[in-house]
């Protein structure tokens, strides 16, 4: 009971005492003229019994007062305890989480499942077996106060009157009795508690410094929290007899279940173990200072961390802040629901950024020199050194035949190059139509398949569109845009295209007519393909009119080039060089407007995203490396592909409507990252 | 390309086509990739593809069943070269069956239920289904090292391929003579499969190629 009964009780007391030595005087003063009598030492006798009855009886009231004392702060800890446990569930859910992510990774990194020891989700809450002979007991000391304070003068009404009003406004109408169900849980909980933690603490230790870091921040933090946590509780429940509470507990608890279990999904994605550990330490920060600075922790926590022992004194008796302290309940349950999807909105955040590998495209005898994506469709063409290209839907993943284990399996090999192929180009949207060049001299138009194509259809002639033979070497480069095809040759020529003309051939771009004159190693529309970018092997950049054929622009560098690309909206043009350089150029003035140096060895593969705000780039170092072309950082790094000879990346490729992004390798494998 | 102190064996963007892999060979023992037995094959075919002893000579230590299936690989690889010259000829119309000598039909495995594929979707087929096996992750996940039981399939790949070699030989024989006196292929498969013996003799219909193949009136 709280202070406003106790303080009834005492009014009572008062009241009773008073009567009883009134009746004293009343009695005493004619004993005192009247010599000793029988009937009146009888009667002292009987009136002294009267007394001592009363005051035991008091006393027994003051007995129950404990005991229902008592039995609150059993409440109290059983909530606090309750407290605790869902703190070990959520660590318990991390630590599998963790140690999931950790089985990924080794399987991913080892191409082996991880022998861990227990590899399971937490454990269900356990079904509260009701004892009933403790249940019984309970009842039975509850009914014997309920007797004793009827016989003061209490009804049952005033007794229930604050469980009636709760419950009202619970809108519960449950009348069982849980709490002794709780307690062998509880200290259950508690063993497996303490056992978790040391657990916890020990798995992270090896877990690296930072992770120890956090981990011990937060076994420290769990310890403080706990304590103020339940300063905040003792407030909360202050104004609830014992069964109220237990049912709060009871649907906090279910509330929190399914707070994990969504938690859990969401880990399931992607998250990284690193992310768990910051989600551990943003738990743990967050609830450990009370939630005051955190957003998602409004009143409750700040409430009830700086008010808590004053509630628990001062807000005693007033019903008027009831609401308050529901609402602070209420807010413990809610309070970690937009935590969860804070959280895994957080980890969307962060996947968008990363691009993981998710197809890995085998069905090359060799070096895969080129790749293109479909304009629209999840689709790409791979170009090889084993002299074919293939076509790959990446939506048509195989069903396992004799490929069983192939994530996707070509839908066509494109035949007809007698050499390498070193170079690809797709047409434009809904033109289904595509461009190789290859050692062989050749520039080939393909026309492509629909996505719905079987490997194992019966061959035929029409995909294979014109050919392209002017250039007398091999073809290095290609660019398509507005019907037009732009290539770079081994012979020294640039040369402009009309594929699907009777006569293709537009112009023939030289840098100077002289035999000695450097090859062209890349060339790139630009500006909204009036122009033609060209990146020499000597590193020098010229920037072409398309309407002339002439010159306009020269830049350049001592380094040999390998890839150029225009900037879709600006006047920018990338280069990518030997020297591990990756330069900028201002289109209009011809200034290298920055220069870095982007990989460890020699850059080999450019590409720009469709809305130019990122540029990838590979390099035979056998990394793919995302570009922020804003601030030019490295926003990721990705290790893709192995070496042959001195060679490793090739080409690399955004596609210009979904959020794939590839790489080309000379170990014959194409990979395309989500 | 030798750059003085190193020697970067790479294609660069723009050279030309005769210079392609032209880089000093690399020793065996030098090669410390995971390709290295493909580069190492590669590299003996472009120096002399007519010395079947050179290329097919194992170097010591080399895991045999790895040695096999780069080989293998190297095979479909150059006979993507045979596919390009058939497409032009080997019509679906005059080679409505897969068929060397009269004795045969070949029904195409790479369907459900094998089929009579034409020769020239035979052909394909045969090579795409090769690619896909000899690159599947589930029978060859690596190229250092592989499994008995997926050497075995090694064989069927063999017999399958060796047909593309018997029809263009037996149909298109100057399209097969041209190949050959470029590649040296045939030669190099039938020696081979013999000194691996993973095909029997009987199923090697082709006369012995010797090196007096008549001068065919190349491609057509």
């Amino acid at each position: 009971m709280d202070d406003s009964s106790v303080s009834h009780h005492n009014g009572g007391q008062v009241g009773s005492q008073i009567g009883v030595s009134v009746n004293n005087k009343q009695n005493d003063e004619p004993s005192q003229s009247v010599q000793y009598s029988i009937p009146g030492i009888l009667h002292f006798i009987q009136h002294e019994w009267a007394r001592f009855e009363l005051e035991r009886s008091q006393w027994e009231v003051d007995r129950a007062e404990f005991k229902a004392r008592i039995a609150f702060l059993e409440g109290e800890r059983k909530g606090q305890e309750n407290l605790k446990n869902d703190l070990v569930r959520r660590i318990k859910m991390l630590e599998y989480a963790l140690k999931q992510e950790r089985a990924k990774f080794h399987k991913l990194k080892y191409g082996v499942e991880l022998q861990q020891g227990d590899v399971r989700p937490p454990p269900e809450e356990p079904t509260s077996e009701p004892e009933h002979a403790e249940r019984a007991q309970w009842k039975q000391g509850r009914q014997l106060i309920k007797q004793y304070l009827q016989e003061i003068g209490y009804t049952d009404t005033i007794l229930d009157v604050r469980s009636n009003r709760v419950r009202a406004l619970l809108g519960l109408n449950n009348e069982e009795i849980e709490n002794p169900n709780y307690r062998n849980y509880d200290k259950q909980q508690h063993d497996r508690c303490d056992y978790s933690m040391n657990h916890m603490v020990r798995k992270y230790d090896y877990g690296g410094k930072e992770a120890r870091k956090s981990t011990g921040g937060g076994g420290y933090n769990e310890e403080g929290l706990s304590v103020q946590e339940t300063a905040a509780v003792f407030a909360n429940f202050e104004f609830l007899t014992n069964q109220e509470m237990d049912m709060d507990e009871i649907d906090d608890l279910d509330a929190k279940q399914s707070h994990h279990i969504c938690s859990k999904k969401g880990e399931d994605l992607d998250l990284e173990a690193e992310e768990v550990l910051n989600e551990l330490s943003l738990i743990t920060e967050r609830e450990a200072d009370g939630g005051g600075q955190g957003d998602e922790y409004p009143v409750g926590g700040s409430a009830g961390g700086a008010g808590a022992g004053a509630a628990a004194g001062a807000g005693a008796g007033e019903a008027d802040e009831e609401p308050l302290a529901l609402g602070e309940l209420a807010q413990l349950t809610v309070s970690n629901e937009p935590e969860a999807y804070d959280v895994a909105s957080a980890n969307k955040e962060s996947f968008r950024k990363t691009w993981n590998a998710k197809y890995t495209l085998r069905s090359h005898f060799d070096g895969v020199r080129a790749l293109a994506f479909h304009p629209t469709e999840a689709a790409l063409v791979t170009a090889s050194e084993d002299h074919t290209l293939k076509l790959w839907n990446l939506q048509r993943t195989v069903p396992a035949k004799k490929s069983a284990g192939l994530d996707v399996e070509p839908l066509y090999t494109f035949r007809a190059h007698t050499a390498p192929v070193l170079c690809l180009a797709m047409g434009a949207p809904r033109s289904e139509e595509c461009f190789s060049g290859g050692l062989d001299g050749t520039i080939r138009v393909w026309n492509l398949p629909p996505p719905t194509a079987d490997p194992y259809d019966p061959y035929d002639p029409a995909v294979q569109g014109a050919v392209l033979r002017d250039h007398t070497d091999a073809v290095w480069s290609l660019a398509a845009a507005h019907g037009r095809l732009l290539s770079a040759s081994g012979d020294g020529t640039v040369r402009l295209w009309a594929p699907r003309a009777a006569r293709p051939l537009l112009a023939t771009l030289r840098a100077d007519e002289s035999p000695s004159a450097p090859a062209p190693a890349a060339a790139d529309f630009a500006d909204a393909a009036a122009r033609a970018a060209v990146a020499y092997r000597d590193g020098s950049l010229l920037l072409y009119d398309l309407e002339t054929g002439q010159a306009v622009l020269r830049a350049g560098c001592e380094a040999g080039a390998t890839r150029v690309r225009a900037h879709p909206t600006l006047p920018l043009l990338v280069t990518a060089h030997e020297d591990r350089h990756i330069r900028f150029w201002d289109a209009v003035s011809g200034r290298c407007a920055h220069a870095m140096v982007a990989h460890l060895d020699a850059v080999t593969g450019l590409a720009l995203d469709p809305n130019g705000l990122f540029l990838l780039s590979g390099s035979h170092d056998c990394s793919v490396r995302l570009w922020n072309l804003d601030t030019k950082t490295c926003v990721q790094e990705i290790t893709a592909h192995r070496k042959k000879f001195d060679e490793s990346i090739l080409d690399v490729a955004f596609h210009p409507l979904r959020p794939y992004i590839a790489s080309a390798g000379a170990d014959g494998l194409a990979k395309v990252f989500v | 390309m030798a750059d003085g102190l190193q020697i970067l064996r790479r294609n660069r963007p723009g050279s030309k086509a005769k210079e392609f892999c032209r880089w000093p060979d690399e020793p065996f023992e030098e090669m410390d990739s995971t390709l290295a037995v493909q580069q190492f094959i590669q590299q003996t075919i472009r120096r002399d593809p007519s010395n079947l002893e050179a290329i097919l000579k194992m170097p010591e230590a080399q895991d045999e069943g790895v040695w096999k299936y780069e080989h293998l690989r190297q095979f479909c690889m150059e006979l993507n070269g045979l596919a390009v010259k058939l497409q032009a000829e080997c019509k679906p119309e005059t080679c409505t069956q897969m068929t060397a000598t009269e004795q045969w039909i070949f029904l195409c495995a790479a369907h459900k239920t094998p089929k009579e594929c034409p020769a020239i979707d035979y052909t394909r087929h045969t090579l795409d289904g090769a690619a896909c096996l000899l690159n599947s992750n589930k029978y060859f996940p690596s190229r250092v090292s592989i499994k008995e039981s997926s050497v075995a399939k090694l064989g069927s790949v063999c017999r399958r391929v060796y047909r593309i070699f018997s029809h263009a030989y037996f149909h298109h024989r100057s399209i097969f003579d041209a190949f050959e006196k470029e590649t040296h292929l045939c030669k190099r498969f039938t020696y081979f499969v013999t000194k691996y013996s993973i095909i029997s003799k009987e199923i090697l219909i082709l006369p012995k190629l010797d090196d007096e193949t008549p001068v065919g009136e190349s491609e057509a």
